[in-house]
């Protein structure tokens, strides 16, 4: 149960860069944190639209508490209210440059969010994605602070606006575009319960208070090398310190969050976005959050605000070349981890015989795991047909509860799609993804998820 | 008789000089003369104006047409060292291409960063790129600013 939830659309994520197409294979280190060395502009403003529609089958929930209410996998997010819904995904504006161009060693990345996805949806009706100086005065060690993308799986730390598909495999959606919540969701919200921070939170559905959008507030020092013996390699690496809080959020505790990652690429041709090549990478980002549970870290505390690690890395590939694209990756989350909410109903409904709320909720000290493979291939110049295929395991740790119920759920989606492009900054997407989900020792589990729906979605990306 | 036969050698070569035209050292051969401008602060105009000297070594062959470029103002960017172009710009210069950067303008960038910028190797001064262009002209080159 509780797959895709808000995550089904709200995850709209990603920084943009600026030429649509296809983007395996490029540095998004560079691409994203630098500009071209003597020609960049003082202050280039660009961005995208993505206006999209999408559909799922409208099955109610087959069992459970909320038997016959709707299911959060089968609304569209961000909101939840609907089966099917035209919104504007991504709608971002943002300038970019060296402001002072004769000394293009300093350079800046600035970025908004207008649209309407897991962004905005608890925050503002515009929100800062991205802010960032970049200095490049130290060859080896460029400097960038400020917010901006951590560099992790190649799925979400691409530009977003070249992304191939409409939706983020399950894994991505739920364990890298990190939901910070207030309480972690596991105590049954009723309205007696005692702690009034607890009941305050989870009576909204535990919404969250901060997107991590796959971004963080801090410093990183990154840098590519090209080594005269094997000139078309290109080798990354960038080390980071942030706060681990989320979009525009200040640190919650003194604990920082760290992010490695590394990338070798052979580059065929091309440049900067639009580049042929084949890369392979892996990253590591470890952090922890702190969170008011009513165990606490042990049994028989009382409500307790602790602080639990949250640890995700993995390895991936990318590569394109002509008429071809391919990319794949395992990734894997350990401690904290996101788990969907309470019985597969929309937040903040309530159950049909009880007085609990259902609500967004995440399981501490858990593991999970997924991984994906993505081809995509030219028919003809102006279209591309591409499937994508992908697993996604969570509560793989402990699998039973206390109770000795089923925590474990695995997912498959199988997603067909075409991209048509118009010209070289827009092209329209349709995907069709093929779902289902098993839930494991757990029979009202497996009957919930054994009505999640194909998901339709249709989405235009205009860059500019 | 000596003297006779090298007063009308002399004589000769002074007569055949404007037919030989503005051939220069480097391009003995060239038939076609041209001076490209940059001084736009526009990045994508150093992508064109290396497009268009590709493009008229393409049609002439490289023997035959006699490129410079003269980079001034905003422009003198093209020729700053580390410049995403580099090697382009040098791959042009391989092919006779020459590119002269403004003494004034390295002046003003000096007085604006408070060292002197680092320029590409191959850029060579010249007193003022303005200068340089009429100079050319003068000279017979055609002037082409994309």
């Amino acid at each position: 149960m509780n797959i895709f939830k808000k995550s089904l659309c709200a995850i709209a994520v990603g920084s943009g860069i600026l030429i649509a197409g296809q983007a395996q294979a490029v540095n998004w280190l560079m691409v994203q944190g630098t500009e071209e060395p003597g020609s960049a502009p003082r202050a280039k403003l660009w961005g995208f639209l993505q206006p999209q529609y999408e559909r799922t089958q409208n099955d109610k929930l087959a069992d459970g508490p909320w038997k016959g209410q709707d299911a959060a996998f089968n609304s569209i997010g961000p909101n939840l209210d609907s089966n099917s819904q035209f919104q504007l995904r991504r709608a971002r504006i943002g300038v970019r440059g060296a402001g002072f161009p004769l000394d293009d060693k300093i350079n800046y990345f600035f970025l908004a969010e207008f649209g309407k996805n897991g962004i905005t949806e608890y925050g503002d009706a515009v929100e800062l994605t991205d802010a960032s100086v970049t200095f490049n005065h130290i060859k080896g060690v460029r400097i960038r602070v400020g917010q901006f993308k951590t560099p992790m799986s190649e799925e979400v730390y691409q530009g977003i606006a070249l992304f191939d598909w409409i939706n983020f495999t399950g894994y991505a959606a739920q364990q890298l575009l990190e939901r910070h919540l207030a309480v972690d969701g596991q105590t049954p919200c009723t309205p007696n319960l005692t702690n009034a921070k607890y009941l305050e939170a989870c009576a909204k559905g535990n919404e969250w208070e901060a997107f991590g959008a796959a971004r963080d507030t801090g410093i990183q020092v990154f840098d590519t090398f090209v080594f005269e013996s094997m000139q078309d390699w290109e080798f990354s690496y960038s080390a980071m310190v942030g706060n681990g809080n989320g979009l525009n959020e200040g640190d919650k505790n003194n604990n920082k969050d760290y992010y490695l990652y590394f990338s070798a690429e052979q580059v065929y041709d091309g440049k900067r976005a639009r580049r042929n090549g084949w890369k392979t990478f892996a990253w590591y980002t470890k952090g922890t959050r702190e969170i008011l549970t009513s165990s606490g870290k042990g049994l028989g505390a009382n409500y307790r605000e602790d602080e639990f690690d949250r640890k995700r890395w993995g390895i991936g590939t990318t590569y394109r070349k002509g008429k071809i694209r391919a990319a794949a990756e395992y990734n894997k989350a350990e401690g904290m981890i996101f788990n969907g909410v309470t019985g597969g109903a929309i937040p903040g409904n309530i159950a049909n015989n009880v007085p609990v709320t259902a609500q967004f909720n995440i399981l501490p000290d858990e593991e999970a795991d997924g991984w994906y493979v993505d081809f995509g291939y030219k028919v003809l110049p102006k279209i591309e047909l591409a499937a994508r295929y992908d697993r996604y395991n969570r509560g793989t740790k402990n699998t039973l509860d206390v109770n000795g119920i089923g925590v474990e759920r695995k997912y498959k989606t199988l997603t067909l799609g075409a991209q048509y492009f118009f010209n070289k900054k827009t092209r329209a997407t349709v995907n069709y993804a093929f779902r289902d989900g098993d839930g494991q020792d757990n029979n009202t589990a497996d009957n919930i998820l054994d009505d999640m729906g194909d998901v339709l979605s249709f989405q235009v990306t205009a860059i500019f | 008789m000596l003297r006779q036969i090298s007063f009308i050698a002399l004589l000769i070569s002074l007569l055949v000089a404007p037919l030989l035209g503005i051939a220069s050292e480097a391009k003995p051969f060239a038939e076609k003369h041209v001076v490209l401008q940059i001084s736009d602060p526009n990045p994508f105009k150093q992508t064109l104006v290396l497009n268009v000297a590709g493009n008229i070594l393409k049609h002439y062959g490289s023997d035959k047409v006699d490129v410079e470029i003269v980079a001034f103002g905003p422009g003198l960017r093209l020729l700053t060292l580390g410049n995403s172009n580099t090697k382009r710009i040098d791959a042009l210069n391989s092919e006779g291409v020459r590119f002269s950067a403004c003494k004034n303008t390295i002046k003003a960038f000096t007085k604006k960063l408070g060292h002197a910028p680092e320029l590409n190797p191959v850029a060579v001064p010249v007193s003022a790129g303005v200068v340089r262009i009429m100079d050319l002209v003068d000279k017979g080159y055609i002037l082409v600013k994309p």
